[in-house]
């Protein structure tokens, strides 16, 4: 398998001394399902969007599929970002909007200035989509104000918009963070489906230890900052974990291998 | 922190001591800054007031006979209206053409804000750019519609011209300033996913921005066209703009027909009623599908 996204010596640095990231290094191949665990505030979401840029990293380089994305001039940039779709934890769907004209959203990256800005989509974009809300079960819902959904719903209208973009990478910001258990659970079905059959790479923040260990192929755990674990969710341990979240032996919440830790 | 003693139970027997010591507790309410301060201005103000009142100079008006000639006044306007220098169909255009220019200038106004407001919205344009376009639209503002209009005028000469350029460039400021501040109430998140799916500035705008915040442009815009409407009146008489005001300024200053005066009020009157009539409605549509 070939390498599609690098990560090489990243920080990041907000105002004159709040480190959010430092000297962050990893790889990711094609076709893997990664998850970043660790502590609120470690900086795993300013981790993420330092691979599309959406946060500037401070120094560092990042190289995602031969492109050394921290050079880009902005049009560049954009062309890149239509390879890499996103997913938010509060979904970031324009609540005005239809479920069909939300998804369609993930196609503006392609379109003109002028066609975009009217929505003008064309045949074949808007079956596109349809397929796509389909296989995501929405197709009930496709001309649905957004606002109308449940929050699976919508987190789903969400993957859809990324699906569209036709994407090679999948970045999610704690995908599952509002959604109950069962919502939660389809949400990463999908994406692991997504990962398995579409052969799409998808690197996903989680809260959830469990569901980290559950389906991603690796985990990277960070901790201020810093990578303090990088490995296959399989040779995790749970003093890996103490170690992830700083936190005492036995003063945590959840399921290693079906027998709990304590 | 005071540290907190054990859960009291609530019973509804009364202490007569405990309660004593809440009274006491409830008579020492703490004399603060502000309400000093609104104490002092109040008692001010019935000074001023009664001592206004005192050292009026009545001349010879005998206070009674004066309300009574106004009440007289005030009665043949409203309960004896007749159009006397003009027929009823030339005054339904006149307001037909005074609504013109209400209309006119709101959209002139709304169009130019438009773009104007998008720029000034810190969330999708640059903080320094937003903070000069509304520092500029806050002083114009800040001169009344009229004066604009008599700014206006030195160039354009007293009239419709002037009119609608000084209305016009009022409604800009105004509506700078609130559609930015709707624009400026959106979600960031719509605005992030577009960017990071590649989206460029003029989709972001026409595809999140405007969707999100149409309702409340729609509200605003209709807001200053009731304002403009009641502009354009004080126009046609202030600076010859044509319409209903003219005529009002004429049968006033002109004729001096109190009952014509009074006919005209009630045509401006039915207008402005069927105006908000109308915009209460839209804004429950909007309502509705928001």
């Amino acid at each position: 398998m070939t390498t599609l996204l690098e990560v090489k010596n990243v920080s990041k640095q907000f105002g004159k001394d709040t480190k959010a990231l430092s000297n962050v290094t990893f790889s990711v191949k094609e076709g893997e399902f990664v998850s970043v665990i660790g502590p609120s505030g470690a900086g795993k979401s300013t981790l993420l969007r330092c691979i599309n840029r959406m946060v500037d990293a401070s120094s560092g380089e990042i190289i995602f599929d031969d492109a050394y994305v921290h050079q880009l001039n902005k049009k560049e940039l954009k062309k890149v970002r239509t390879k890499i779709g996103m997913i938010f934890q509060h979904y970031n769907l324009v609540n005005r909007l239809s479920v069909i004209e939300n998804t369609l959203h993930g196609r503006l990256g392609y379109k003109s200035t002028l066609a975009g800005a009217l929505g003008l989509y064309s045949e074949d974009e808007k079956l596109q989509a349809a397929r796509i809300l389909q296989i995501l079960g929405l197709e009930e819902q496709i001309y649905k104000r957004s606002d109308q959904l449940s929050g699976g719903q919508k987190q789903r209208v969400g993957i859809a918009r990324a699906l569209i973009q036709d994407p090679k990478l999948l970045l999610c910001d704690e995908p599952i963070a509002s959604l109950d258990p069962n919502s939660s659970k389809i949400i990463m079905d999908h994406l692991r489906n997504i990962c398995t059959s579409m052969g799409i790479t998808v690197v996903v923040n989680l809260h959830q230890v469990d569901v980290a260990l559950k389906y991603s192929d690796r985990i990277i755990g960070v901790n201020s900052g810093k990578v303090v674990f990088d490995g296959t969710a399989k040779s995790i341990t749970s003093n890996d974990i103490h170690q992830i979240y700083g936190s005492d032996e036995g003063k945590l919440i959840f399921d290693l291998g079906g027998s709990h830790v304590s | 922190m005071q540290a907190e003693g054990p859960i009291k139970t609530f019973s509804l027997q009364t202490d007569k001591f405990l309660d004593n010591q809440l009274r006491e507790r409830l008579s020492k309410k703490p004399f603060s800054k502000s309400s000093i301060a609104i104490r002092t201005c109040g008692l001010l103000l019935i000074f001023l007031t009664i001592y206004a009142f005192i050292s009026f100079d009545y001349k010879d008006v005998n206070f009674i006979d004066a309300l009574l000639l106004t009440l007289d006044n005030l009665g043949k306007m409203f309960f004896e209206p007749h159009l006397k220098h003009f027929s009823f169909s030339h005054a339904l255009f006149q307001v037909l053409v005074t609504l013109g220019l209400a209309f006119l200038t709101t959209i002139f106004g709304a169009i130019i804000a438009l773009l104007l407001g998008l720029l000034a919205a810190e969330n999708i344009s640059s903080k320094p750019l937003s903070v000069v376009i509304k520092g500029t639209v806050a002083l114009i503002r800040a001169v009344p519609t009229v004066l604009w209009v008599l700014i206006f005028a030195v160039a354009a000469g007293l009239g419709s011209v002037a009119a609608v350029i000084g209305m016009t460039f009022h409604s800009i400021s105004y509506l700078v300033k609130a559609y930015s501040e709707s624009f400026e109430e959106l979600d960031k998140g719509a605005i992030e996913a577009l960017q990071a799916s590649g989206a460029n500035w003029w989709q972001i705008v026409f595809q999140a921005v405007i969707p999100s915040s149409i309702t409340y442009m729609v509200s605003w815009t209709f807001l200053r066209f009731e304002i403009n409407f009641a502009v354009a009146v004080a126009m046609g008489a202030a600076a010859g703009a044509g319409g209903i005001g003219f005529d009002m300024f004429m049968a006033s200053g002109f004729y001096f027909d109190l009952r014509e005066i009074g006919a005209i009020t009630y045509f401006i009157l039915i207008v402005a009623i069927c105006l908000e009539i109308f915009a209460t409605r839209i804004k429950k549509k909007l309502k509705v599908l928001s």
